[in-house]
């Protein structure tokens, strides 16, 4: 059992790694009444080609399989999973985004009882083709239910018109046609070969015994025979280009929704180094965009936004952008007025004292953040996958120079990488 | 940790909330002002959040504002209006790091008198509001209003309240109206203004830690000698039904939004309101429950289908996002599972899982500063001031007869769906 502390921010994690690969990390939250446990797969939308394990081709799956999956977790050959979670008190949710699935739940009462069904029950999947077919349905109305979202077509729009070739450019859940393609061979593939201790994580919160969770997981999880340390994703090369200027589509919406994507060309960076990027990165655009910017409050008094105005970047080893976000009634004014912007020198529209306000801003948010075990849990598991624990996020916002802000906004945000996506009223 | 809160009277209709607890990074500052919901004010009351927001006394312009707040390590302020049953309430919220973290002593003090002006003095240009921020907020709320078409489910359940409740105020929208923004100019809104604080109830609550000097300053910077306190009335909830009313609203659309609401006339100050509260979430609270069972997973009908309680006016909606095609099916599922109820089929199980559900969700409200602030604010709206363990207990104590006799009394009203 191994400790990281940080005494600044008075939290501390304790983790394990056990022979079946899976690690576990645990961060005690004495004094709160929930308790929460997420148990993550590094296998998202945008692992949809690779070798399978045992195999030697590569093979690209249909679109929204990794999601599918999940929902298909839930099955159990015997009793409702949902009931015996609710039995417990637990309520169990899961989620699939570009870079992961998770599984959680969160209770008062009953946490170790209900772990153990954490874990066994993402470790037997069970699937069937009428239980695959029936799900088709379901996932149908919720791909749907996405489809009537404004608010999700002008983002992913803005993906596609970045990405040329990068599976970010699919849809997580896929699409009606897509999924009616996939099959229990082909979702038993995925799953055999990323659902494996070593590319999974444990992370637990709350009021909880350390030693009590290994041996609960201990016995709990399923040997495995083999430890499978590298799977094999296959990427194809995604150019640093753009792949188109502007998209624009309608929809039953009251104002013009637009997103404003800089595509990131500085990738293949992982922990620390990532970290730092993200960080220097969204300083920046705290400082262009955020409503203490001059930018927002010019464009605020003359109408020209809304308060639903903000920015913010994400990235990971292989992609990486920031948006710019908002509604408008003048939306390629509002763009126009973004590039402009850009195309003023550094030291110009990012000044030093600012710089360190919007420092200070940080360090308060964060520790608000860590009130919440959500935050804390969903943080941990992104992080994570990306080399690096949370509890090193204030000392890394400390590194940040004023020379690194600069740096960045000039190589970052430029003319050349930004792509504006569009919603219209019908 | 049990939750108790120390009531201080500030003066007539003003009360100091404070709740210690040493468990969060942060404290938290809310001002509830409580107006009733009616139709000649929703819209002021709706914009005044959005104008005091722009400036205040010390403060003068967002940007002023905005700067402050990331200096005070990034502290989150938040404006709303929010219905609760026929009430408009009007909540100004300031979180912020605990002055621990900095060495800074004087900076919980800072945030608290921050909240303070942004509240009770205004940023005023000739004795009323400026004419800018008020002409630009009109603007904005017009687009907010208009906004409510743009997430889809949320609009089909208001659309539902609105069809329902017509002759009510609870069928108000709660950002108001754009037909009244024309004729709202700063002095009417300044006059409404002066009103709203010369005669609301107000609640402040404090979340998190504090010292004597901290309780010293809040009370001396909201002392209030205030006359006459608005009287809040309670809400009607017993209806005649006299035929369903079937609404269909046209939208290019993917997807049907079905909503089903009924009223049940169980008042929540009575014990049968906590039968009611179990019956809604056997029927359609979580994965467990019959629509989910019945209308998701057995019939692949829907991706969300569920079931909530309006507290103050006693209504139960259903609400589900279907193809078009699936409304008779799907109506026909969720009758059947309401006959279920009311025939008692349903399993001890049924009624434990729920009772545990109920009591984790209101547990976990000790883990919020905000849903800790909701709490004790709603206690004294509601004017049921049972702690937690009390609530608690209520639920524990509800038997299947309860359950059953509560869903005896949910009638289908109205319906309403949206589809292409």
């Amino acid at each position: 059992m191994n400790t990281i502390v940080n005494s600044r921010i008075d939290e501390k994690v304790l983790y394990e790694k056990l022979d079946s690969g899976l690690k576990i990390f645990f961060m005690p939250k004495p004094g709160f009444s929930k308790k929460y446990a997420v148990f993550s797969t590094n296998y998202g939308s945008i692992d949809n080609n690779f070798i399978p394990i045992g195999e030697e081709e590569n093979l690209v799956v249909p679109e929204g399989i990794a999601h599918f999956l999940e929902h298909k977790l839930f099955e159990e050959e015997d009793e409702a999973l949902f009931e015996k979670f609710s039995r417990l008190g637990a309520s169990v949710n899961a989620f699939t985004n570009f870079n992961q699935t998770s599984y959680l739940f969160s209770t008062t009462d009953n946490f170790y009882e209900s772990l153990e069904l954490l874990v066994k029950f993402v470790q037997s999947p069970y699937l069937t083709d009428e239980n695959v077919e029936k799900e088709k349905g379901i996932i149908s109305q919720e791909i749907k239910m996405y489809d009537d979202d404004p608010g999700w077509r002008v983002f992913f729009n803005c993906l596609r018109s970045m990405y040329v070739n990068h599976p970010i450019r699919i849809d997580i859940a896929g699409t009606v046609e897509s999924i009616n393609t996939i099959t229990k061979e082909l979702l038993y593939k995925a799953y055999n070969t990323f659902y494996n201790p070593s590319n999974m994580v444990l992370f637990i919160i709350g009021d909880l015994s350390f030693e009590k969770i290994i041996d609960v997981v201990k016995s709990s999880e399923k040997k495995f025979e083999k430890k499978e340390e590298n799977i094999k994703r296959i990427y194809t090369d995604e150019p640093k280009e753009i792949n188109e200027k502007f998209i624009e589509e309608k929809m039953v919406t009251s104002t013009p929704l637009f997103y404003i994507g800089f595509k990131d060309s500085d990738l293949n960076l992982m922990g620390k180094d990532a970290v730092k990027k993200d960080l220097i990165t969204n300083i920046i655009l705290d400082l262009l965009f955020s409503p203490s910017s001059l930018f927002y409050n010019e464009l605020y008094n003359e109408g020209l936004i809304t308060s639903n105005f903000g920015a913010y970047f994400t990235g990971k080893r292989t992609y990486g952008h920031s948006l710019v976000i908002g509604e408008s009634h003048k939306p390629k004014i509002v763009y126009e007025k973004v590039l402009n912007l850009i195309d003023k020198r550094g030291e110009e529209v990012l000044k030093l004292e600012d710089f360190n306000r919007i420092k200070n801003k940080n360090l308060g948010n964060f520790l608000m953040g860590l009130n919440s075990i959500e935050f804390i849990a969903n943080n941990f598991v992104d992080l994570y996958f990306d080399d690096f624990i949370i509890l090193d996020y204030l000392d890394v916002m400390e590194e940040i120079q004023y020379n690194d802000i600069l740096k960045r906004f000039k190589n970052h945000f430029t003319r050349g990488n930004v792509v504006l996506s569009i919603i219209n009223p019908i | 940790m049990d939750l108790k809160v120390d009531k201080i009277k500030l003066g007539n209709g003003i009360n100091l909330n404070l709740i210690y607890t040493d468990k969060f990074k942060s404290n938290l500052l809310s001002y509830y002002i409580v107006r009733p919901l009616n139709r000649e004010d929703v819209t002021k009351n709706a914009l005044l959040p959005l104008v005091l927001k722009r400036g205040n006394q010390k403060l003068n312009t967002t940007l002023e504002v905005e700067q402050k707040l990331d200096e005070l390590y990034g502290s989150n302020l938040s404006l709303t209006v929010n219905k609760r049953g026929e009430k408009h309430v009007i909540r100004f919220t300031l979180e912020w790091a605990d002055g621990s973290y900095f060495n800074d002593d004087s900076y919980n003090l800072k945030t608290i008198d921050l909240l303070n002006d942004i509240v009770f003095n205004p940023y005023l240009e000739n004795d009323s509001f400026s004419k800018e921020y008020v002409r630009q907020e009109k603007e904005n709320l017009k687009d907010r209003i208009e906004g409510k078409i743009n997430s889809k489910r949320s609009y089909a359940v208001d659309r539902c309240i609105e069809e329902m409740c017509k002759s009510e105020a609870f069928s108000l929208y709660s950002f108001g109206y754009v037909e009244d923004l024309p004729s709202i100019d700063e002095k009417n809104l300044y006059e409404h203004y002066k009103n709203v604080i010369n005669n609301s109830p107000i609640e402040i609550i404090y979340v998190g830690k504090y010292d004597e000097k901290l309780i010293s300053h809040i009370k001396e910077s909201n002392k209030m000698n205030r006359q006459n306190i608005i009287h809040l009335s309670r809400e009607k909830i017993d209806y005649d039904i006299e035929e369903v009313n079937v609404v269909r609203e046209r939208l290019d659309v993917n997807q049907g939004k079905l909503v089903l609401g009924y009223r049940t006339g169980i008042p929540f100050e009575e014990n049968l309101y906590n039968g009611l509260l179990i019956a809604s979430d056997i029927l359609g609270g979580g994965p467990n429950s019959k629509l989910f069972r019945h209308v998701r997973e057995e019939n692949s009908l829907a991706y969300y289908i569920g079931s909530m309680v309006i507290k103050y006016k006693s209504i139960l909606l259903i609400d589900g996002g279907i193809e078009f095609e699936n409304y008779d099916k799907t109506t026909k599922i969720i009758n059947e599972q309401i006959e279920k109820m009311r025939n008692g089929d349903f399993s001890d199980d049924d009624i434990e899982i729920s009772k545990k559900a109920i009591k984790a969700s209101t547990e976990s409200i000790k883990d919020s500063t905000y849903l800790i602030s909701e709490f004790f604010f709603s206690q004294q709206l509601s004017n049921d001031f049972r702690s937690l363990e009390e609530v608690l207990n209520d639920i524990d104590n509800v038997n299947r007869e309860d359950i059953i006799e509560a869903s005896r009394h949910i009638a289908l009203d109205t319906i309403y769906f949206m589809s292409k």
